[in-house]
């Protein structure tokens, strides 16, 4: 990741042509080759950017972006005033919501929650659409497939009906049918589930941590 | 208004100007507030002005009248010498807001609503994992309105005889607790639809979307009798846990040793140290000692009105049953904590 803070103007030429005054900008040209120039506000959007792959030419205090399709990015410095380079290494992506994860490690723990016999195969079970939360088998051998939230709504069970439909093509696997898992589950996507014939499951997160054995519930 | 929302017009607040009123419109998509004030209007109009910004800046003027006038872009505030000029948002942005149904409403006396709620509040989740259990179950009777919430711990149930004719409706308590504070406490319509509940007075009216799901099937466990009981005066049994509290903070149980003449309150917390205090009461059944986490003792304690509280139970491993010892109008059912 290259950064550099500076006095700048940029020029835009390809399906239309655009320019920046000058003014204080900060320029990223991150390690995949995407350049980007951002403004002091807003929390996403750059003024201006262009996609990898791209090719960068420097020239003195003028930098040339230059993509495939022939659009070009020409940013011009004046003062710079900051500006550094670093290896960032891969990222590890996404974390999910802790308590969300938390669930997933205790039930991966105990996978009998969800019936006898049931044994888990692993976790983050890999699909080409995204890994399933957890790969099971049950007491009758049939594979398992769970998906865990921490409030099951309906994208959820979209969610897995969909890593059903890839895992089901895998003839090692199927039929896998699935389970979804959640704290608490709204209604319409438990009468979604059922409709699909997955199986809902709600699961007591303090039951599972067991941290409150102690503590009574009433129900 | 919204906070934490995609929506930046939901920042903002809906400010109408007609007939001498001023109507001002919040929502966060799920509760909707609408408050009346009586001003002197100079021109009839409408815009949408940064919620905190305005009312931080309305805070901030000296006390006197307030001016607010605004142009397409800016909303001009004025009082006593100081001046904000802050860009309004865009009105045709903010969410058209329906009038709603009112035709099947309750009325009620707001003041005994709002103190209805706030008992049986403090038994209510904020576990947004769980929204059954943030709710409060609004339970019709042939002559009375019931009011039940609990978080799995605790459940706790206040009766409002003389109210009938509405529906059963689960009501987020997160609304529920703006009632006093935003449409105020005078008479109240309640109307509770399929989707929406609605609050309205005088002052304004308070709409936010039901729970839809199942409320807990509570009534068995509402014991018929318990073979104890101890009647201690409130005030003095609060004391006594708050100062057991402060060796228990949170998670240590405070332990109550009932016997003939009283009870006696204990904290041990080993790293610590203990505290120990006797409290004169009534007591009739068998000795025993039960434990409760300090904070749902008080907050059932502190939820009852009567002067002198009866704790009833049956084994240290069952729901004790707290209320007043001349009403028991209000019920707070607390799970011990096993020793």
């Amino acid at each position: 990741m290259r950064i550099r803070v500076a006095e700048c103007t940029v020029r835009y030429e390809g399906r239309l042509n655009a320019f920046l005054p000058m003014a204080t900008r900060l320029v990223m040209v991150k390690a995949d080759g995407c350049v980007a120039v951002h403004a002091d506000g807003g929390a996403y959007k750059p003024l201006n950017w262009m996609n990898a792959p791209n090719t960068l030419t420097e020239d003195d205090d003028m930098w040339t972006v230059l993509n495939p399709k022939g659009e070009k990015l020409i940013i011009e410095f004046g003062e710079i005033h900051f500006e550094t380079d670093l290896e960032m290494g891969e990222d590890p992506g996404l974390q999910k919501d802790g308590v969300e994860l938390e669930l997933q490690r205790l039930l991966a723990e105990r996978p009998e929650t969800f019936g006898v016999g049931m044994a888990l195969i692993r976790r983050e079970y890999p699909t080409p659409i995204g890994p399933v939360d957890l790969l099971c088998r049950d007491g009758d051998g049939t594979t398992v497939a769970i998906e865990i939230k921490r409030r099951g709504e309906i994208d959820g069970v979209e969610q897995l009906s969909r890593y059903l439909e890839f895992l089901n093509r895998d003839t090692r696997l199927a039929p896998v049918r699935g389970i979804f898992a959640a704290q608490e589950i709204k209604p319409q996507a438990k009468l979604l589930a059922a409709d699909r014939g997955i199986t809902t499951v709600e699961v007591d997160y303090d039951d599972l941590r067991g941290s409150d054995s102690e503590v009574m519930k009433l129900f | 208004m919204g906070t934490r929302t995609p929506l930046p017009i939901l920042q903002g607040l809906l400010c109408e100007v007609a007939g001498g009123k001023l109507t001002v419109t919040g929502t966060d998509n799920e509760i909707t507030v609408r408050t009346y004030l009586d001003v002197e209007v100079t021109e009839e109009g409408k815009t949408v002005i940064p919620a905190k910004l305005a009312a931080d800046a309305v805070r901030k003027l000296p006390s006197g009248a307030v001016t607010i006038s605004s142009s397409d872009t800016e909303v001009e505030i004025t009082g006593n010498g100081p001046r904000f000029n802050l860009r309004a948002m865009a009105v045709d942005d903010y969410p058209q807001i329906a009038e709603p149904d009112t035709s099947q409403a309750v009325e009620v006396e707001g003041g005994m609503l709002t103190q209805a709620l706030a008992q049986v509040g403090v038994a209510a989740s904020t576990d947004d994992a769980r929204p059954t259990l943030t709710g409060v179950m609004f339970e019709a009777e042939d002559d009375l309105l019931r009011l039940v919430a609990t978080d799995a711990y605790r459940l706790a149930v206040k009766e409002l005889p003389g109210v009938a004719g509405g529906t059963s409706k689960l009501v987020p308590y997160r609304a529920l607790r703006e009632l006093a504070r935003t449409v105020g406490t005078g008479k109240m319509k309640v109307a509770l639809g399929d989707r929406e509940a609605s609050f309205v007075t005088d002052d304004g009216r308070l709409t936010v979307r039901v729970i839809d799901s199942e409320f807990p099937k509570y009534r068995q466990l509402l014991p018929e009798s318990h073979s104890n009981r101890l009647v201690v005066d409130k005030d003095s049994l609060l004391e006594a846990v708050g100062r057991a509290a402060l060796v228990a903070e949170d998670h240590i149980p405070v332990r109550l040793a009932m016997q003939s003449g009283g009870v006696e309150l204990s904290v041990i917390r080993q790293e610590v140290g203990e505290a120990t205090e006797l409290l004169e009461g009534d007591y009739s059944g068998e000795d025993m000692t039960i434990a409760f986490n300090t904070r749902y003792l008080t907050d059932g304690v502190s939820a009852v009105a009567d002067d002198k509280v009866v704790i009833e139970t049956s084994s240290p491993l069952e729901p004790s049953l707290l209320h007043g010892a001349e009403n028991e109008d209000f019920r707070y059912l607390l799970m011990p904590v096993r020793l």
